[in-house]
């Protein structure tokens, strides 16, 4: 029987701003090698860093995990946004992102970002059979 | 090795300072039993804020992987999370365990995402005594066995000034889960 599972995420970029420019760490705990290419490569990185955020939390949430509140959530590095060939953004799992994926055993993933003003928002559908 | 360099009141103190700024909440609104997502209002983003300012206060590397996946690398696959997303009762009891009475409502078969809202003010500041607790016996730089502590936050070798390098938020809990499983024969 298919199951569907859907999250949804927005962001204040302004708040995601503030915080990712006070920790050097962030960017290279959150974001992949080429999630960072991508974002740098724009006119704007804010706000495409602030809508892949969106985008992992999304993911967080229709995979059901939650985030670990006691340190960094490396889950979030793990849900990956990057832009397909016509440009449009894909998502990928790794490592406990990917295992709890396999658990539900999801096979069908997609995304999508938009940014208005001060907020990014973005939704993930999975979809499987169980 | 233990410190008592750094009280438990101090790192609650801190954590109240992280919380306030993060959260521009009032800070007689923070109990030591307040949940912050419930309670004070915290999304994952301020999660992420009040651990790197805790980081960088103590100057010290919180846990990057959640417990469960810890639980699921070192026990195999369905140890602590069925095929449903769901806590199973061994990782409860690993879990209960770990954060004891600060964290009352685990249960069996609950979702994992219902455990962040369990976080308490109480069982954070416990996460980072736990780290600070690890100070080595002598400095990484150059052996000196006496620490000291001049702002009451950063531990520092007393003959070198080096900031003390403790063990990292994973490795401890790996070193824990591997000392109850020793201990109680879990899984």
């Amino acid at each position: 029987m298919m199951q569907i599972y859907q999250g949804v995420d927005i962001v204040d970029v302004v708040k995601f701003s503030k915080v990712f420019n006070a920790h050097r760490d962030f960017v290279s705990d959150i974001f992949s090698g080429k999630e960072r290419a991508y974002c740098m490569s724009k006119r704007d990185p804010s706000i495409h860093f602030a809508g892949r955020f969106a985008a992992k939390e999304a993911g967080l949430k229709a995979l059901g995990i939650g985030f670990s509140g006691r340190g960094i959530d490396h889950t979030l590095k793990e849900i990956e946004v990057i832009a397909g060939p016509s440009g449009r953004p894909e998502l990928s799992f790794s490592g406990w992102a990917k295992k709890i994926s396999r658990k539900k055993r999801i096979d069908r993933l997609t995304v999508s970002i938009s940014h208005s003003g001060n907020y990014a928002v973005a939704t993930v559908i999975l979809t499987g059979d169980k | 090795m233990s410190q008592n360099l750094i009280t438990e009141e101090k790192v609650y103190e801190e954590l109240k300072k992280a919380i306030v700024e993060t959260l521009r909440v009032d800070e007689s609104s923070i109990t030591p039993e307040s949940s912050l997502i419930n309670d004070l209002g915290a999304e994952s983003l301020d999660f992420l804020d009040i651990n790197y300012r805790l980081e960088q206060a103590f100057g010290m590397k919180m846990a990057r992987h959640f417990v469960l996946e810890h639980i699921e690398d070192m026990f195999g696959e369905g140890a602590a999370i069925d095929e449903d997303g769901r806590l199973t009762e061994k990782a409860i009891e690993l879990l209960k365990i770990r954060f004891g009475e600060n964290v009352p409502d685990l249960k069996p078969g609950m979702d994992m995402d219902e455990v962040p809202a369990l976080l308490t003010v109480k069982s954070m500041t416990q996460g980072v005594m736990d780290i600070l607790q690890s100070l080595p016996e002598k400095c990484t730089k150059c052996g000196g066995p006496e620490w000291k502590t001049e702002d009451g936050v950063k531990i520092k070798c007393a003959s070198c000034g080096e900031n003390a390098a403790f063990t990292n938020g994973d490795d401890l809990i790996k070193a824990w889960l591997t000392r109850v499983q020793e201990e109680k024969k879990i899984f």
